[in-house]
């Protein structure tokens, strides 16, 4: 039997036609290397309402606003260039409560936030960016979530007793990715188990967390410098690891890039 | 690696060079208890449910301002304090490194009524008699005292026109008009309500990084016969309602007017230019941009000689805040750059005061810098403010929603840092050594010459505790300090631009009233010079805009010059 050609032409163009979640991603990408700023968060903002659960579009639209933010106000940007991710974030979340990488996405564009605020209110976006972390965790369980809110417990000062929690989020991580598929970028739940331990005072579990994380992954150059190191010279190293004034990157591609 | 980090790591190489060997060790003795200045200083209580969250915000009040109020030749030195119906002291300077407190003698004593409190003095001649008066500043209306000579003060505030009620921490006096008499610019920490008889709780900072429910400043201007009116609008600073905490004044772009800095709590710091029509411009966004720290201390110098002031602020860099404070270096084009971090003084815990001073006589001004908020029991206050800070909605205003502090600790038992100055291009924490690394809670800095023997004195007030006297006793370098009275210019010369050059090195100093939070130090001018037995070339720019020359001078002398280029004389003294 044969099919009435305007038939088969629906259903080539539909096999081939990517999504159009798809398509306004790779247009806002197109917009964004022209520096088209506005437009291309437009376009990523249609592709997260077509599937707000998507990490990929999410970390990207981060990324572009971060840009636009550097590259039109220098530095750290000012604090409003965030007010339009963290806006549109809050408003996904609102539309789509079940998608736990959006809640992931909105934490993390608080966290992008960061650099450019006062040091009070760098506090309340961490805090912010936590409870977010936490909802994406408590809706998916998975290793970038609790991965994500394991360092970021790490980042409070000592005082407010939050890196314990910190390691057993990262506890968790370490188990969930031992389970499966090794990944190139599960060296840095050991980086980050370790650097745990160190702020919690346990010395001799954060150096055996490290080797532990060099025998899987040998070349990881952050493991071997905490190893090399000792006393005031690890304290600087981690510190600095884990200074809030300093930009977390918080751009996801490995997610996806890494085979 | 910027071109400004590339210029101090290799400026820092030969500066190292130079300093490594050849300097001599600073030192301090602490000489609190034998001077007679062991007084403790005590915060305001205020009453209500609250009133120690109303104590914490207002832990200021411990100052010092030095002063020579009975032309003796040896400065004595004004303490505050601040609960109600304590005395401020007035420390005659005996000249024996002893002083006696003559405070009710002279008639200074008071000013913490019960709905006033005193916080910050400032000696300066406002009628240009010759001798020094007495402004006292309170959480109230300020206090000025006539000095009638015979070591009297008689109170004249009353006739003086300053008669506004403000929260005022910080004060200076400066000729911003250089008509020849002696301006006040008033720092206002609260916003002008009484703290003690609260009407409201909404007075605490409504943001945490950016408030704007302050008091600003006020700035009055002097009209002789002993009357002031109040100029801040026409001025140009009706606009600033930041948390003021303290003022520096200085001709910042060299074109004889003096300029001003704020550094605020909370919020954004702002530097306004002189336009020298008896207005000035708020030059904030180009010249440092808008910060979010918590601006605590303003002082000025020409930290690597250059000819240009550079500005020093401090801010709150504490295990659980890291805001750095700021080494403004002035870029020659009404812009500033801070380099802080590259230059070392970065970090300096709760940071208060903080003053330059040439401590080693090697010609490149040092930095001493106090901290500590609070040092009390072993428990914290800061996890107390953590879900203060992160619930939604929370009104930070609201003196009701902020936790009780009882007997914790918050920022306490810090230890004092002093930085040695490396040939401009870095410095180096040195405190421990140099036997200043006390650990009170401390708030401003006095610092004079106090037995002229050519090396500077340190007075550290301490909120809630004794002060700290530290006598200089470095065996360093030559020296040279000149006194200076104004003719045409106000007679205090504040706002004199001295440039001298002597051996290889040319450094400016210009006389301030009073910058520096909580501490007034010495109007002398003071110059180490290194190996150098003399002075070369002497230019002094009086703020009329008359300009002597003088020298060749000899080293290690006091130089009493007067407005014409007369010099009164040179007095040889002890070091």
């Amino acid at each position: 039997m044969r099919l009435p050609i305007v038939v088969l032409l629906m259903v080539l163009s539909g096999v081939a036609a990517a999504p159009p979640s798809e398509t306004a991603y790779h247009d806002g990408i197109r917009e964004l290397s022209a520096r088209n700023w506005d437009r291309a968060l437009e376009l990523f903002e249609v592709a997260l309402q077509a599937e707000p659960d998507n990490i990929r579009y999410g970390s990207e639209y981060r990324q572009a606003a971060l840009l636009r933010a550097k590259t039109l106000h220098g530095r750290e940007g000012k604090p409003e260039d965030f007010d339009r991710t963290l806006k549109f974030f809050e408003q996904l979340t609102a539309k789509s409560p079940g998608a736990a990488n959006a809640y992931l996405n909105q934490g993390f564009a608080y966290v992008d936030k960061i650099p450019a605020a006062g040091a009070i209110t760098q506090v309340i976006l961490a805090n912010t960016a936590l409870g977010h972390f936490t909802k994406s965790v408590q809706l998916r369980p998975s290793w970038i979530g609790y991965y994500t809110r394991g360092v970021s417990y790490l980042f409070w000062p000592k005082i407010f007793g939050r890196a314990k929690l910190g390691v057993e989020d990262l506890k968790t991580a370490l188990k969930i990715q031992q389970e499966g598929p090794r990944k190139p970028y599960y060296s840095r739940t050991w980086v980050a188990l370790g650097d745990g331990y160190w702020k919690t005072d346990d010395l001799d579990m954060a150096r055996a967390a490290w080797t532990e994380g060099l025998k899987e992954f040998p070349d990881c150059k952050p493991l071997e410098e905490r190893l090399a190191k000792q006393g005031d010279d690890l304290k600087s190293l981690i510190e600095d690891a884990l200074d809030p004034n300093k930009r977390v990157d918080t751009n996801l591609k490995d997610l996806w890039v890494t085979p | 690696m910027t071109i400004w980090t590339k210029r101090i790591v290799v400026a820092s190489a030969f500066g190292w060079l130079a300093w490594s060997g050849v300097k001599a060790k600073i030192q301090f003795a602490d000489v609190t208890q034998n001077a007679g200045l062991a007084r403790a200083h005590r915060t305001r209580r205020y009453p209500g449910p609250k009133g120690d969250v109303l104590r914490m915000f207002t832990s200021g009040g411990a100052a010092a301002a030095a002063g020579d109020y009975d032309g003796d030749g040896l400065e004595d030195v004004f303490v505050t304090d601040s609960d109600t119906a304590l005395p401020n002291h007035l420390y005659h300077n005996n000249g024996n490194f002893t002083f006696t407190d003559v405070a009710e003698q002279a008639g200074v004593a008071g000013g913490n009524d019960p709905l006033s409190i005193v916080a910050d003095a400032l000696w300066f001649d406002y009628d240009n008699d010759g001798r020094q008066d007495l402004l006292v500043a309170r959480f109230g209306t300020p206090i000025l005292y006539h000095n009638e000579g015979g070591g009297k003060f008689r109170n004249v505030s009353a006739s003086s026109g300053l008669n506004k009620f403000g929260n005022t921490i910080a004060v200076i006096a400066f000729d911003y008009d250089n008509d020849g008499r002696l301006d006040l610019m008033f720092g206002n920490y609260f916003k002008p309500v009484n703290l003690i008889e609260l009407k409201t709780p909404h007075v605490l900072p409504n943001d945490l990084d950016n408030a704007v429910n302050g008091g600003g400043v006020t700035l009055w201007r002097n009209l002789g016969g002993g009357r002031f009116v109040e100029v801040t609008e026409i001025a140009g600073f009706g606009k600033h309602t930041g948390w003021t905490l303290d003022i520096g004044h200085a001709d910042l772009n060299n074109d004889g007017w003096q300029d001003v800095y704020l550094a605020c709590d909370y919020g954004t710091d702002r530097i306004f230019f002189n336009n020298g029509d008896g207005t000035f411009r708020d030059a904030t966004e180009q010249s440092i941009g808008f910060d979010t720290r918590k601006g605590m201390n303003v002082d000025i110098a020409d930290y690597d000689n250059d000819g240009w002031l550079d500005i020093y602020v401090t801010n709150i860099t504490d295990e659980y805040m890291k805001e750095c404070n700021m080494l403004w270096h002035n870029n020659h084009d009404g812009s500033f750059t801070d380099i802080s971090k590259e230059t070392n003084t970065c970090a300096t815990l709760w940071g208060w005061a903080a003053k330059f001073g040439d401590f080693d006589n090697d010609g490149w001004p040092d930095l001493f810098v106090v901290n500590g908020l609070r040092s009390a029991g072993k428990e914290n206050y800061i996890p107390l403010l953590l879900p203060l800070i992160t619930s939604p909605g929370v009104d930070f205003t609201d003196v009701r929603n902020w936790p009780d502090i009882g007997e914790r600790t918050w920022s306490g038992y810090q230890k004092k840092k002093l930085f040695r100055n490396v040939a401009g291009h870095d410095f180096v924490e040195i405190s421990a050594g140099a036997g200043v690394d006390n650990d009170k809670d401390g708030r401003g800095i006095a610092m004079a010459d106090f037995d002229n023997d050519g090396r500077l004195d340190l007075l550290q007030t301490n909120a809630d505790q004794q002060p700290i006297f530290y006598r200089g006793l470095t065996a360093g370098g030559s020296w040279v300090q000149f006194q200076l009275t104004g003719t045409a210019s106000n007679r205090d010369a504040i706002g004199a631009r001295i440039r001298i050059r002597a051996g290889k090195l040319t450094q400016i100093r210009e006389v301030d009233g009073g910058n520096g939070y909580a501490g007034q130090s010495m109007k002398r001018a003071h110059f180490g010079l290194g190996a150098a037995d003399m002075v070369d070339e002497v230019e002094i720019r009086w703020p009329s805009g008359r300009v002597d020359k003088l020298g060749p001078l000899p080293a290690n002398r006091l130089h009493r010059i007067v407005e014409g280029g007369k010099t009164l004389s040179a007095n040889s003294t002890k070091g």
